[in-house]
């Protein structure tokens, strides 16, 4: 049986997990979202080496398990000098993870902006930035906004990961009480439960931004 | 043929030359627009006259030979350029406007930041050119709203909201469904009749008879024929235009 008491008593402590989880998840989508622009950028400029670099690291990232990186961070870094915290470790893991994931969806957003659509843009003398800016990017946005989405959410949820190098959040703390008092079916429906609601309001937001994105191109 | 007379040239081309790869798509083309002319361009597809136009605002590069259009060479000076393509607006034939914006803000993006005006300026004039194309009631829509030849004539507006002195026209109508291209061509017409250079790429040949000062025809990168509506259509010179001509004249 369920016991729901036990579960209720664990919510202060769960709590304070959950903090660690959304700032390390909020801090890796920031970084992963600017670096994926950077690196969606390299990847698509007119630098050849820079387009097989970013290739390379896309490949990389997407071809090795997660938890093989964070310990690469975690513990491979320090013996090439690179001596990161905990905490760190966990935001350089999950950004590094992320961001392949956004160079992509931003690729697949560029390509669907067309190409005849700069030559208007020259024609009425626009520079180029302006045509990127006021152009590119919202058309670009609207078409990587569910897979950049999507990438958002699986941020958060690989958070769950940094309990493997010690990081105190969520998921940490549910395993923690369960070494000591074995109530694991409380403690990870309880995390469950959590970590769902977090994805739904993070979900509904962005759907509301797509909508909100969506709105100049739905016919009458 | 009227020659253009003097300083009034606003196009003026001098033998030139443009290759894609190995492919000669312009041979040594000589052509003079005078100021507040009307030229129609047509040709079999691949004929180079969509390059040709192109060529006017360096949408296209050439490779020898010079263009020159108001005075001010069409190079690779991104000065020279920037001061051509505030003379020049162009027409695509698959319109080209920007879907995420309305229309009215289609007509101001390109004002406010090229020119630096306000949204006030910017939003007055649009409207004054989209009351010219006859859709002031579509402003606030967007462009996948509308209809082909509404979206033309908003691309149109859009164009002349940068007070261009020359207008290109790159088959303005061939996307068009048959019965939109009335209302295209007709805002075209109002246009001409108003005194503004045009280049006109297009099989529209009642257009051209009502509209144009003169008749191009080229075929493979070379300008075959040039002469007044009148003489084009009913005395062509040139054996290949007569055969263009009775293809497409059914």
């Amino acid at each position: 049986m369920i016991d729901w008491a036990y579960m209720w008593e664990a919510v202060p402590d769960l709590i304070n997990g959950l903090g660690m989880t959304l700032l390390v998840s909020f801090l890796a989508i920031i970084f992963s979202l600017l670096a994926g622009a950077v690196g969606c950028a390299l990847r698509v400029s007119s630098v050849k080496a820079l387009n097989y670099l970013i290739a390379a690291y896309v490949e990389f990232i997407r071809g090795t398990p997660y938890l093989v990186q964070v310990f690469f961070v975690f513990y491979g870094l320090p013996s090439l000098g690179l001596k990161l915290s905990i905490f760190w470790s966990g935001v350089v893991a999950l950004s590094i993870w992320a961001s392949a994931f956004h160079i992509e969806s931003f690729r697949a957003g560029l390509t669907s902006v067309s190409k005849d659509i700069r030559n208007a843009s020259a024609s009425l003398g626009l520079r180029a930035w302006h045509h990127g800016l006021f152009v590119v990017f919202p058309i670009a946005a609207r078409s990587a906004l569910p897979s950049t989405l999507n990438t958002v959410v699986s941020t958060i949820k690989n958070s769950a990961y940094l309990q493997a190098i010690g990081l105190v959040e969520l998921t940490f703390v549910a395993v923690d009480r369960i070494a000591y008092e074995f109530r694991s079916i409380e403690m990870f429906l309880a995390i469950c439960v959590i970590y769902l609601a977090v994805v739904l309001v993070v979900s509904a937001l962005g759907h509301r931004l797509e909508r909100r994105l969506d709105r100049p191109y739905v016919g009458r | 043929m009227s020659e253009a007379s003097g300083d009034q040239v606003g196009i003026q081309f001098r033998k030139v030359n443009k290759w894609f790869g190995s492919m000669h798509v312009l041979c040594d083309i000589d052509l003079d627009v005078a100021s507040g002319e009307k030229v129609v361009v047509c040709g079999p597809s691949g004929s180079g006259k969509s390059t040709m136009i192109r060529c006017i605002n360096h949408l296209e590069e050439y490779q020898s030979g010079s263009i020159v259009v108001d005075g001010i060479e069409v190079n690779n000076h991104k000065a020279n350029i920037d001061r051509v393509r505030r003379r020049v607006g162009m027409v695509f034939q698959n319109f080209n406007l920007y879907p995420h914006l309305t229309i009215l803000d289609n007509c101001t993006l390109a004002q406010r930041w090229v020119r630096g005006k306000s949204r006030a300026e910017a939003n007055e004039l649009a409207m004054h050119y989209l009351e010219r194309v006859r859709i002031p009631d579509q402003a606030h829509k967007y462009p996948s709203q509308l209809s082909g030849g509404q979206q033309q004539r908003v691309a149109i507006a859009r164009s002349l909201c940068m007070s261009p002195e020359i207008m290109l026209f790159d088959e303005p109508t061939s996307a068009l469904d048959p019965e939109l291209v009335r209302e295209v061509l007709d805002t075209m017409a109002e246009l001409a009749g108003e005194g503004m250079t045009m280049v006109c790429v297009t099989h529209e040949m009642g257009f051209a008879r009502q509209v144009a000062d003169r008749v191009i025809f080229m075929d493979q990168g070379s300008v075959i024929e040039s002469a007044p509506p009148n003489e084009f259509f009913d005395n062509p010179r040139e054996e290949r235009t007569q055969r263009f001509l009775s293809q497409i004249l059914h």
